[in-house]
């Protein structure tokens, strides 16, 4: 049996699926992102222009909105490290008998709705939600604190979403430390910390990269968790993309954006894989 | 022996971060529960009168529906168009594997919300815009690297001796398939699909640029309601979907070990 024509006949229909609508619609972008926009007439058919990225890179406005996606996928990827290795050691470290129910409470807000998760969360953090009165009913504040439509609300609603992929991917990491390396290490008398800081630490740093990669790109894609703990001012790349394509209509402007976002998710993929390539061929 | 384990400081801290896990969970149960029609935490009276509201509202209910027809269509279909591939890939019947296996990722690494306007306006051009089935094609595309990533991952724990003697006893090669192969790829499969399922079942960025509005489903019916006023009928709502959810995570991971494929 000719096996290049059954791995044909096995793979076309998922290659026509993906190539036939998620690249072409992915690459019709282009054109449209080039198209002059004018507000109550619609895309100028056949024009061309620069502009709509212009914009993004010197309109205050856009700039800003692209730092801020930035700085909070930043922030969500640190905050989620910090919060994430000590779980990981403890569910590979930790009690055996512990390490199946942690896990599950671990993957169980990942599999839970993301809309409803942001909503637990809104019921948290409004001016009446539990925080606030909690807070003041205890008489340590006198007015409710502003925890939503700010930074504060969508960082924590934003950590609280990514922190299970990166628990996940630093237990899969802390696995493959073999143990008799720190043992090793700990036999020739170093202390408990300086076994994790010159031993675990950098054998579980391809889990690291890994971790804050996937949480980087996925905390600058999202829509929800913005949105819902934002408000419609407080305003990121992804929420901006979406309100020019269905409140403003300037599908022009909005494909430039989707474009640069993609462009940065795509770089700092690549980045982080050069980098990563080199320090393991270093080690 | 001096064994490396967490200290007392270390599991204290990994416990609180598993507790705030779970904290907006509580939360929404909680609220659902409220007797007061505005969302009050902790509850005033317990009620089940939201949970009624949400089961009898022909709105939730279209919703609930919607979106079930639409996760299930999906997953079949990636199911279907994942494993076949992932088999070829795996087998390496065709040059360029990685490649291959680069390119059915890529729906992962474009953010939803670009998919959902790239999607838009190429449904808009082709005249596809409204339909049930291009809202279909829509989550298959999201759903299927899910798919094609567990079972490529599930094949390459599996022995190729086994099909070979299953070849060698007289099976031709679909037969050996559906007989070896697939039992053994089951776990992973059952896994794949379920993260296909959850992924289309949660799904607004792309859902919410495509669907018409008598196709709205249930996480666009929870995000649009949210922007008009927090209801504890969406609390109900949730409460049903976490109870849903802890329902067949418990399942899988007893029939298919899932945390092992997550």
């Amino acid at each position: 049996m000719n096996s290049a024509r059954t791995g044909l006949l096995l793979i076309a229909p998922l290659a026509i699926v993906l190539v036939g609508a998620f690249l072409v619609s992915v690459l019709l972008l282009a054109p449209t992102s080039f198209r002059e926009y004018l507000p109550g007439t619609g895309i100028v058919p056949d024009s061309w222009t620069l502009e709509n990225y212009l914009r993004i890179a010197t309109d205050d406005f856009y700039r800003e909105v692209v730092w801020r996606t930035l700085a909070l996928g930043l922030g969500v990827t640190a905050a989620c490290l910090m919060l994430g290795y000590p779980v990981a050691y403890l569910i590979v470290r930790g009690d055996p008998r512990w390490r199946l129910p942690l896990t599950l409470l671990v993957i169980f807000p990942l599999m839970l709705n993301l809309v409803v998760r942001s909503f637990g969360w809104i019921a948290l953090l409004t001016n009446r939600g539990l925080v606030n009165n909690l807070l003041m009913s205890l008489g340590i504040i006198d007015e409710p604190l502003k925890l939503m439509f700010n930074l504060t609300g969508v960082m924590i609603g934003m950590v609280h979403i990514y922190l299970p992929f990166m628990v996940l991917m630093l237990v899969a990491a802390l696995q493959n430390v073999p143990r008799d390396v720190e043992a090793a290490a700990a036999t020739l008398g170093s202390g408990r910390m300086h076994v994790f800081t010159a031993v675990t630490l950098p054998l579980t740093a391809p889990g690291i990269i890994a971790g804050s990669i996937l949480v980087f790109v996925l905390s600058i894609s999202a829509l929800v968790t913005p949105r819902m703990l934002g408000g419609p001012t407080y305003q990121v790349m992804a929420t901006l993309i979406y309100d020019e394509y269905m409140q403003l209509l300037d599908w022009s402007s909005g494909s430039a954006l989707s474009f640069t976002l993609v462009a940065i998710a795509v770089a700092i993929i690549w980045l982080s894989n050069r980098a990563a390539k080199r320090w393991a061929g270093l080690a | 022996m001096n064994e490396q384990k967490p200290g007392f400081a270390v599991s204290s801290f990994a416990l609180l971060v598993i507790a705030f896990l779970q904290v907006p969970v509580i939360v929404v149960v909680l609220a659902g529960f409220s007797e007061t029609s505005y969302l009050t935490i902790p509850p005033q009276g317990l009620t089940l009168r939201w949970f009624g509201e949400v089961l009898t509202d022909p709105t939730y209910l279209s919703a609930i529906r919607i979106s079930l027809i639409l996760a299930v269509s999906a997953t079949l279909a990636s199911m279907v168009l994942g494993v076949a591939a992932a088999y070829a890939i795996h087998k390496k019947m065709l040059p360029g594997s990685d490649a291959i296996t680069s390119f059915l990722m890529a729906p992962l690494v474009v953010p939803s919300v670009v998919v959902g306007v790239a999607l838009l306006q190429y449904f808009t051009l082709i005249g596809w815009r409204g339909s049930f089935l291009a809202l279909i094609l829509a989550h298959t595309i999201i759903t299927v690297p899910y798919i094609v990533r567990s079972v490529l991952a599930s094949l390459s724990g599996i022995d190729p001796s086994l099909e070979e003697a299953a070849r060698v006893l007289g099976a031709n090669g679909p037969s050996a398939f559906r007989l070896v192969t697939l039992p053994l790829i089951k776990p992973g499969l059952v896994a794949g699909a379920l993260f296909a399922f959850v992924t289309s079942m949660e799904n607004v960025p792309v859902t919410i640029f495509l669907a018409s509005a008598r196709q709205t489903t249930l996480p666009i019916l929870i995000f649009s309601s949210v922007e008009m006023g927090v209801d504890p009928s969406v609390a109900a709502v949730s409460t049903l979907l976490i109870v849903a959810t802890a329902v067949v995570l418990l399942l899988a991971e007893r029939w298919a070990g899932f945390h092992k494929f997550v």
